[in-house]
């Protein structure tokens, strides 16, 4: 029985299945660790208020949200140890506390409630802020307290938004944009004084336009000046924190607040897709720990595109001289060892290749011969997109060229023959017979590339991605994409998120919810190329036998 | 049936190699894969607007031969050729021969069906448009012209667009011709046209290489005698790179001249 249940391979069978099966799991495990513990960070958490003995017989009243569960170890190995349960609590309020967490033992907690009014406020700085709502002192001094003093705040707060986005608008557009104006008529002027043309009459000119900029600085900065006095005269709201005390916070310092213990399921679900899409539209805010990684999103995504540009192109190339016009001599073959080994050289090696020879022997050239104006600051002799970018592309060439090449050696010859025969010479039939026909290969050279490219952090840290990018490299002054700029990526954020924060502990979700957003991203550029590759394969599919 | 008839029929005529007009004459011509020889000192001339045969064992020599007359040999690293080939007098192996317009000239059709990844009117416009012809009403007048002189026209004229690699394979072969006579070839190559097809569709093709012999020169490679004695008006017999025998169908079927020949079309071997 078991004897010809073996002769049949019936084992290999089940072991083949074992291996998907712990394939599988080991997939849906990772990808469903670090959505639990990354999407959880969103959802509205209930604020407990504790009551805890101090240990001298007085108690003492902690307010915040359940962090983590944990064991103290207590005593030493000789006597023996106990194991103490412990609670972490973020308690926030980090400029009055001076840290957002607090440990508690579980033991000395006698009264362990959620009252309904106890508020969560999420401020632009020193992180969240809980509490009881006392009162809401409004722009002209009266002051709302009671039932009313809730909806005056929110009304408050809603109006403040409103204000913020008017103020970020004339920061970062506005003002941005007259910035940019000032420089290019500095570098204008440099570039002049370079050439030996700064005329009085050039000069005149240039001063003329320099003067519309600065007045038309002066009023955005009055218009904003303004914005930012409404913002602060709007008011105050008079919170009582967990050690009793009042504390006054000024409405121009908050983004929203929530009574999370008052509100329904509806209520939570709603909020928790509001925070998702601000994290994922959001700037970052306090060091990267708090607010979104809409700039990181951004960056990764555009450099992945800048990448695909530049591969694409030299890769299939590259392939297409290998296999149709190299003769084969031990020189091609030497040239597609090389290639093929190239696939394997260690990622930071690229990276120290690129900062060596694009950034310092490239970009120093670039900034000498077209951007002396600006010297000595670098455009693009410094880390930066293009190079970043450029980087990748190099760091993904073999991945293009080895399935460019398979695909090329694919196609049948009778199609080349059939081509030919009718009179085409060999770059017409490569043209419009056998690069159509190798298009799927060459699109799963595509999707293998952005799989390696849309994940690869150590060679960004030294060609182009940092911390924080001030602007993103798209906007709307031109040459409106800005290769030379730095940019913010995901793979980095999250290291720096989580190794380099001063606040590890709150930072820690965000980690979970980027590492999660970035498979999600690699996925969906996968997907978008494995749905090209698909409808080509379709149309080419009986070529094939 | 009545075509089939008609096929049978053309035979009765009588043929003569000497007085034909000649479409392409091949002199001294020698051919080798590096060292190894394929066609050996070749002679013959072939005649205008008429069907001629190649029937021989496998490996000797008669699609090596076909292959040279519009050049595809060029493609193979290893061959070298000497003698000369003279389309209409025209050297085809002259250094300044220009092999895209020669083959223009040769149109050829292979064993296995090839039609290309696209749709039928693509398919026959390919070599239009790579003569240079844009001009959409210019096209599809020809793409017609074409499509009914291979018989496919009345099958496929409401899906010109679909793909080709939907059609059944004798269809495919005929989408084939019609994409090489769409560029009116003077000389037609068909290197065992029918042999990856099934009867019924053997026969459609040899009914229309039959019609075909009206416009052009055609030279027909085939492995099934049969096949050569009822489309082709000559044969050459070919054996080991050597042409051992070559003249009117009838004649070469019925009273071979050599001894080889006739141990081949007896079925002695091969």
């Amino acid at each position: 029985m078991l004897r010809t249940w073996m002769r049949e391979g019936n084992h290999w069978v089940w072991f083949n299945a074992m291996a998907v099966a712990i394939s599988l799991l080991a997939v849906m495990g990772l990808v469903s660790f670090i959505v639990f513990k990354g999407m959880g960070h969103f959802w509205p958490k209930d604020i407990h208020a504790y009551t805890v003995q101090d240990g001298q017989g007085g108690t003492v009243q902690l307010i915040g949200e359940l962090h983590r569960r944990s064991d103290r170890v207590e005593g030493n190995i000789k006597e023996g140890v106990t194991q103490v349960p412990q609670l972490l609590v973020k308690v926030g309020n980090r400029d009055i506390f001076g840290a957002d967490f607090k440990w508690v033992d579980e033991q000395a907690i006698t009264q362990d409630v959620t009252p309904k009014d106890l508020i969560m406020v999420e401020r632009y700085e020193w992180g969240n802020f809980y509490g009881r709502l006392r009162s809401v002192t409004l722009g002209d001094g009266m002051t709302v307290t009671g039932n009313q003093a809730w909806d005056a705040f929110q009304q408050l707060i809603a109006r403040h938004t409103e204000l913020h986005k008017q103020i970020v608008r004339i920061q970062k557009h506005d003002i941005g944009a007259v910035n940019a104006g000032v420089e290019q008529l500095r570098l204008d002027r440099r570039r002049l004084e370079l050439d030996n043309k700064l005329t009085e009459q050039a000069n005149a000119k240039l001063d003329e336009k320099r003067r519309q900029l600065d007045n038309e600085y002066q009023t955005l900065l009055a218009q904003m000046r303004q914005l930012e006095q409404t913002a602060s005269a709007l008011g105050k709201a008079q919170i009582e924190i967990m050690t009793g005390d009042v504390v006054s916070l000024p409405i121009d310092k908050i983004i929203e607040s929530i009574m999370p213990n008052a509100m329904t399921m509806t209520e939570k679900l709603g909020h928790y897709f509001h925070r998702i899409w601000l994290f994922l539209s959001d700037e970052p805010r306090e060091a990267n720990t708090e607010g979104g990684i809409f700039p990181a999103i951004f960056g990764t995504v555009t450099m992945v595109f800048i990448m695909t540009v530049l591969v694409m192109p030299f890769g299939v190339i590259a392939a297409v001289y290998l296999r149709e016009y190299a003769k084969d001599g031990w020189i091609t073959r030497a040239v597609r060892i090389s290639v093929n080994n190239l696939a394997g050289v260690p990622s930071i090696v690229y990276g120290v290749f690129g900062l060596g020879f694009f950034v310092y022997v490239l970009g120093h050239n670039i900034d000498q011969l077209f951007y002396q104006e600006a010297l000595p600051a670098p455009t693009f002799g410094t880390p930066g997109l293009l190079w970043a970018a450029l980087t990748l592309a190099l760091l993904t060439l073999p991945v293009v060229i080895v399935s460019t090449e398979e695909g090329l050696a694919r196609v049948p010859r009778t199609m080349r023959e059939g081509s030919l025969a009718l009179g085409a010479t060999k770059i017409e039939t490569l043209w419009n017979t056998v690069l159509p026909i190798a298009s799927p290969a060459i699109m799963t050279g595509l999707i293998l590339a952005i799989a390696r490219a849309a994940g690869e952090v150590a060679p960004l840290m030294l060609v182009g991605v940092v911390k924080l990018a001030p602007s993103l490299p798209v906007d709307a002054i031109a040459p409106y994409i800005h290769l030379d700029r730095k940019i913010m990526h995901l793979g980095f954020h999250i290291h720096d998120v989580g190794f380099q924060s001063p606040n590890v502990e709150a930072a820690q979700p965000l980690v979970y919810a980027t590492a999660f957003l970035l498979v999600l991203i690699i996925i969906a550029l996968n997907i978008t190329a494995i749905t090209i590759r698909n409808r080509l394969r379709e149309r080419f599919k009986s070529v094939d036998n | 049936m009545s075509s089939v008839n008609v096929v049978l029929d053309h035979k009765s005529r009588q043929l003569d190699l000497a007085s034909e007009p000649v479409a392409i004459e091949v002199k001294d011509w020698n051919l080798y894969y590096g060292q190894k020889k394929a066609l050996n000192n070749i002679n013959m001339l072939l005649p205008e607007k008429r069907v001629t045969a190649f029937i021989g064992p496998s490996g000797c020599g008669k699609s090596t031969l076909l292959r040279c007359f519009n050049r595809m040999n060029d493609l193979v690293d290893s061959v070298r050729t000497e003698g000369s080939i003279r389309l209409h007098g025209n050297d085809i192996m002259d250094k300044r021969q220009n092999v895209s317009l020669l083959r223009r000239k040769v149109g050829m059709v292979f064993q296995k069906p090839n039609p290309f990844p696209k749709s039928i009117f693509e398919n026959v416009a390919y070599g239009l448009r790579l003569a240079g012809e844009n001009n959409r009403n210019v096209l599809e007048d020809k793409i017609e012209w074409a499509l009914k002189g291979a018989g496919l026209w009345n099958e496929v004229k409401d899906r010109l667009h679909e793909n080709a690699m939907g059609m059944s394979g004798g269809q495919q072969q005929r989408l084939v011709i019609a994409r090489a006579i769409a560029i009116e070839p003077e000389v037609l190559l068909l290197d065992e046209p029918t042999s990856a097809l099934d009867p019924i569709s053997t026969l459609a093709i040899e009914e229309l290489i039959f019609e075909l012999r009206e416009k052009f020169t055609i030279l027909i490679v085939t492995h099934n005698m049969q096949q050569a004695a009822r489309v082709s008006d000559y044969t050459a017999f070919m054996y080991m790179g050597d042409l051992i025998e070559y003249t009117d169908t009838d004649t070469l079927f019925t009273n071979p001249s050599q001894k080889q020949t006739e141990d081949y079309i007896t079925g002695r071997f091969g």
